[in-house]
């Protein structure tokens, strides 16, 4: 199925192979995010690797995907049928993942029709060599009624890293009539890497779906959510964390289309941002005509650490129904200097108090991952 | 023999297609006080809501006739002007509109209803500052924005100088004890004894029977399985007070 | 004699919507060089403005009309309206009794008094704009002792030449946006305004504006200059004619705020907003930008919209001096097919800003309406503060109401906040407002005023009276 020779490829010559349009500066989509170190670069498709990430430390059925390859055979999961992907499900307008589908290392279709006992763990996992190398990974995740699972998501690499690495990675994602699913990630690419994820969510009468994502790692890294609640009484809740000290690019984006009456959606996206680092955050929840009784809410929070850290919020409501309940709220500033001066009077290190501020600070966004040992694996990461 | 003032002939009403009220009867002469009472969740306030017109309540047959006239088929508003007044569990906040504003908004549409000049804004606020002070509201209060902010009592004042100023013929008392001290309780009774005549009559919905002892009612009905089941006087409240609704919820 | 005529009462609430018969000298239809050349030249303008005229044509030939934001009309041909019409005058007049007594007419119909003796009493003074040109500015020579210069822009260039060239294009470059350019390219007339040093203005300084003849763009431009120590309000009110075609509106307000002086501006926008079927109607496109350039400055938008077909206006604020202060208060109400994509820039340079943006919008009908503000904290704006709220209000199921913030953070001693709603007017509300007699429609209209309360309470008295009277008219027939 993969395609590319060894050729090396700039990422605009790929674009312009398929007829994509790359976002500019100008592209509102992607109005804050400069995405030039990414395209810019020389990719070539990563080679196979044997080679594993470590796994977090709780019980899950374990798909190991190494520089875009699937590691040996698809495991056997009760309740779940694995495939790899001969086609994808959608058209779409998105720049990145019709470049994802065009170029495609590997693909997996999972479907889900039980209710899982254990979490399923897609253990993304890169060995950089000298080259440039990109892959292009999608899932098409389908939770067939009254199914229940919990899929997580880790992008790690491996060792010291020279060059640059481009992970593209597309979830569509399929939540039939009282299907739940709940989506964890973790990101924490090498600092020279780009990580470019959308997942495109669709949800069915009275399904849920619920979410959450750790921003860590990368020079340019979004994570986009893109939400259509397409049943009556389906719910989406979309939290996530992100934190940087470094130089990198951090961008949350969320689309929540409610297109039928009584849906709910919830957002609480938060970030600490020092360093060079520059956090973006766009998030909109649309309301179609007709589609009354809805709630939908959403709020980020930001914390600037130091003097060249940057922050870009754009929030945005589109509604065209008159009877519905929204708002959104955004909030940046920095670390409480009260609470910074308590702490140190009562003798904690201005470090360690600032960190306990911090940890306090990102914690309530992964309080309603309800699998205990996945939200204490969680809050390591995030006070790690 | 004084003459009927409301009248509810086999009402049945729903809420979200959930039956609450089926086959209620009850007469209410002029002058008298009933009190209905009836376990949680029995759907007391439905009644309420449902003699106000409130939207989303539905009567699904039989009649209503207040002062011989077709409640059913009037607005909200209309029923409002025609004299009837409900005092409220949960009054809602109306930020940004003063209770001034308000409250001569209200008294100018019940007056032009009844065929009176309107009151210019000296007259009405004397009007107002004066029944205020007599109920403890003071000129600070009547500038605030309507129930905003208001504890429980002062929603309550500001309820009872509504209805002093309304002068409503048929005042409702939707559990207007709820989370009331004494002293917030005791202002609410005394304007409804104030109000008391041979001509207003009185509906006082309650769970307990505590309001009872300031607001003496006439008859005492129980309310259960969306209908009256029995009826007495003020003795039959201290009955239930003691012994509870369980032998009337169980009918049927 | 002729009168001011009605045209079409029949079932229409704009009160506005009349016509003035009078004789004007109107320029060809199109947007030439050569019209320009024309305007300056009827002006008598100094050369420097007509260079400087003809450099913004040139850009804006290069420019696109601006598409980003939610609105959708028919495209506008620049070519065939008017750029400049006059009420024909054979001389100038000295003195209010020399204005033409339509026009006088026309004016007290709107309720303007233009005979000082009625104008409030000393309270309000006027410059009445009608069409391209000013006809009348009140009270000049009660302000003049003071040193204030309230006078049209035309007569400011001819005789405070310096003030003008020194300020005009300072805030709003010619390069700014589409629709700011061809005003500088194309303006026709206008208010100046300049507060001296220490002065307080003893009166509220106010333009009306009026947009008359037919197939006309109107394109006038306020400069407001508040030196060291001042303070001054101003209101701007605005009608128009009711007319099938579009008339096009795009204007520029431009102010400077120097040490320790304030400006307060308060508009009540009223051009006429087309019919219940969305034809004809204002676009109104325009630029309004503060500088707050001294230390502790003030700037404070007020803004009732109710008018215009379609509305395109952003008032901001530069704060680049130290402690300085920008406000933004808006209601915004749309009816019928009315559009709108208004809102504010907040520019946070100098130290310890503060700025302020309520916005209150009410959407009815078939109408759609965008809040759509910048917060910017640029890395040198040590301590910025901002809050933000944005309300929205829907009446009726086929209106929408969006609402877009763009935040900017580049200085981590900021303290930004924004919080915005959105939702219909509570059925509990409306029960317990009918429940104590109030009919429907005027609980809606008390509940929609109580909504923009926070908003009204910073409009100057007389206005907020009109401006609430406004808000219920705009809202008739939108209930039920």
């Amino acid at each position: 199925m993969p395609l590319l020779s060894d050729k090396t490829y700039l990422y605009t010559e790929l674009a312009q192979e398929k007829g994509v349009v790359l976002p500019t500066p100008k592209t509102e989509a992607w109005k804050y995010t400069r995405l030039r170190d990414l395209l810019n670069t020389e990719y070539q498709l990563c080679p196979s690797t044997d080679k594993t990430g470590s796994l977090p430390p709780f019980e899950a059925d374990v798909i190991h995907i190494g520089n875009g390859w699937v590691v040996g055979e698809l495991p056997r999961i009760e309740g779940v049928s694995l495939s790899f992907i001969t086609e994808t499900m959608e058209k779409t307008q998105h720049p990145f993942a019709l470049m994802n589908a065009a170029y495609l290392t590997q693909g997996l279709k999972i479907e889900i029709s039980g209710k899982l006992k254990r979490p399923l763990l897609l253990n993304y996992f890169v060995v950089p060599e000298d080259k440039n190398y990109f892959y292009h990974f999608r899932n098409q995740i389908i939770c067939h009624e009254n199914s229940s699972a919990e899929i997580i998501e880790q992008f790690t690499y491996e060792g010291a890293v020279k060059s640059c690495y481009f992970a593209n990675i597309v979830n569509e994602i399929r939540i039939e009539a009282n299907a739940k699913l709940h989506h964890y990630k973790y990101q924490n690419e090498a600092f020279k890497a780009n990580h470019i994820a959308l997942h495109k969510v669709a949800i069915s009468q009275s399904g849920e779906y619920e979410s959450f994502c750790l921003q860590k790692g990368a020079n340019i890294a979004r994570n986009e959510t893109e939400i259509a609640l397409n049943g009556e009484g389906a719910e989406a809740v979309v939290n996530a964390a992100y934190m940087m000290n470094g130089w990198a690019t951090l961008d949350t984006t969320t689309n929540i289309y409610h297109y039928v009456p009584h849906t709910k959606s919830s957002q609480l996206i938060k970030g600490v941002i020092g360093g060079t680092a520059h956090g973006v955050f766009q998030g909109r929840i649309h309301i179609a005509p007709n589609a009354i009784q809805t709630t939908g809410t959403q709020l980020h929070k930001a914390i600037l650490l130091s003097d060249e850290a940057e922050i870009d919020v754009k929030p945005e409501l589109e509604i065209f129904a008159d009877d519905v309940k929204c708002s959104h709220g955004a909030a940046s500033g920095e670390l409480d200097k009260e609470q910074l001066f308590y702490m140190r009077s009562r003798g904690i290190g201005e470090e360690e108090a600032k960190q306990i501020l911090i940890n306090a600070y990102l914690t309530d966004t992964i309080t309603q991952i309800s699998d205990e040992r996945v939200r204490e694996w969680f809050k390591i990461l995030i006070t790690g | 023999m004084s003459a009927p003032i409301l009248e509810i002939e086999d009402l049945c009403a729903e809420v979200g297609g959930k039956q609450i009220i089926k086959d209620f009867n009850l007469t209410i002469n002029e002058g008298e006080v009933h009190a209905i009472m009836g376990p949680n969740g029995a759907g007391k306030s439905t009644l309420s809501y449902v003699l106000c017109g409130k939207s989303g309540y539905k009567v699904t047959s039989g009649s209503v006739r207040f002062k011989g006239k077709d409640l059913l088929s009037m607005s909200t508003e209309e029923r409002a002007r025609e004299g009837i007044f409900l005092i409220m569990q949960y009054p809602v906040e109306i930020p940004g509109v003063p209770s001034t504003t308000f409250l001569k908004h209200a008294v100018n549409a019940v007056r032009q209803h009844q065929g009176l000049p309107e009151l210019d804004t000296m007259e009405f606020l004397k009007m107002v500052r004066e029944e205020g002070r007599k109920l403890g509201i003071d000129n600070e209060m009547l500038k605030r924005p309507i129930n905003v902010g208001f504890s429980g009592g002062e929603k309550k004042r500001m309820e009872a100088l509504e209805m002093t100023i309304l002068k409503p013929s048929f005042a409702i008392l939707d559990e207007a004890d709820s989370g009331l001290d004494i002293d917030a309780m005791k202002v609410v009774a005394d304007s409804v004894n104030a109000l008391r005549d041979n001509k207003r009559a009185m509906l006082i919905i309650t769970h307990f029977q505590r309001l009872l002892n300031y607001v003496e009612p006439d008859y005492v009905h129980i309310f259960a399985n969306g209908h009256i089941v029995k009826t007495g006087d003020k003795h039959l409240a201290v009955e239930l007070e003691q012994n509870g609704y369980a032998e009337y919820v169980k009918e049927n | 004699m002729n009168r001011p005529e009605i045209i079409d009462e029949s079932g229409d609430k704009y009160k506005y919507g009349f016509t003035t018969d009078i004789e004007a000298d109107t320029a060809p239809v199109g947007l030439t060089e050569d019209i320009i050349r024309l305007i300056s030249r009827k002006k008598e303008e100094p050369e420097w403005l007509l260079d400087w005229r003809l450099k913004a044509f040139e850009f804006w030939q290069t420019m696109q009309e601006p598409t980003w934001a939610k609105l959708s009309y028919d495209k506008i041909d620049y070519q065939s309206l008017h750029y400049y019409s006059a009420p024909k005058q054979k001389v100038a007049p000295k003195s209010l009794s020399e204005v033409d007594k339509n026009l006088l007419e026309t004016y007290d119909k709107l309720g303007i008094p233009l005979k000082e003796q009625e104008a409030l009493a000393g309270v309000v003074a006027v410059d009445a704009v009608f069409d391209s040109v000013s006809v009348a500015t009140t009270y000049r020579a009660k302000l003049a002792e003071k040193g204030i210069i309230f006078c049209s822009i035309s007569e400011a260039i001819k005789n405070h030449p310096d003030l003008v060239k020194k300020y005009l294009g300072s805030v709003v470059p010619y390069t700014d946006n589409y629709f700011a350019c061809l005003n500088s390219a194309v303006f026709t007339d206008g208010s100046f305004v300049y507060i001296p040093k220490g002065v307080k203005s003893p009166m509220e300084l106010s333009t009306y504006f009026r947009i008359n003849a037919k197939n006309t763009g109107q394109f006038e431009r306020t400069l407001i200059v508040a030196e060291d120590d001042s303070y001054v309000s101003y209101l701007e009110g605005c009608t128009a004619p009711q007319r099938d075609e579009n008339q096009l509106h795009a204007a520029i307000v431009e102010i400077v705020v120097m040490n320790n002086a304030e400006v307060k501006y308060s508009t009540v926008q009223n051009w006429y907003p087309g019919d219940k079927d969305g034809k004809g109607g204002v676009y109104n496109f325009v630029t309004k930008r503060a500088a707050c350039r001294g230390a502790n400055s003030k700037i404070s938008w007020t803004q009732v919209e109710t008018g215009s077909a379609v509305t395109w206006k952003y008032p901001s604020c530069v704060l680049q001096g130290d402690n300085s202060v920008g406000e933004f208060y808006s209601v915004a109400i749309t009816n019928n097919r009315q559009q709108a994509d208004t809102g504010t820039k907040m520019i946070h340079i100098g130290k310890n800003t503060t700025s302020k943006i309520i916005s209150k919008g009410i959407s009815a009908g078939f109408s759609n309406q965008t809040y759509r503000g910048l917060v910017k904290v640029t890395p040198q704006a040590d301590n910025a503060r901002n809050y933000s709220q944005c309300d929205s209000l829907l009446i009726g199921t086929n209106c929408g109401s969006h609402t877009v913030p763009y935040v900017e953070n580049r200085n981590r001693s900021a303290v930004l906040e924004h919080e915005a709603t959105t939702s219909k007017i509570s059925e509990e509300q409306l029960f317990y407002c009918q429940q104590r007699g109030i009919g429907e429609e005027e609980a809606v209209s008390l509940i929609v005023n109580g909504f923009c309360k926070e908003v009204m309470q910073h409009l100057p008295m007389e206005f907020a009276i009109e401006a609430a009277k406004l808000i219920n008219i705009s809202l008739e027939g939108s209930v039920g």
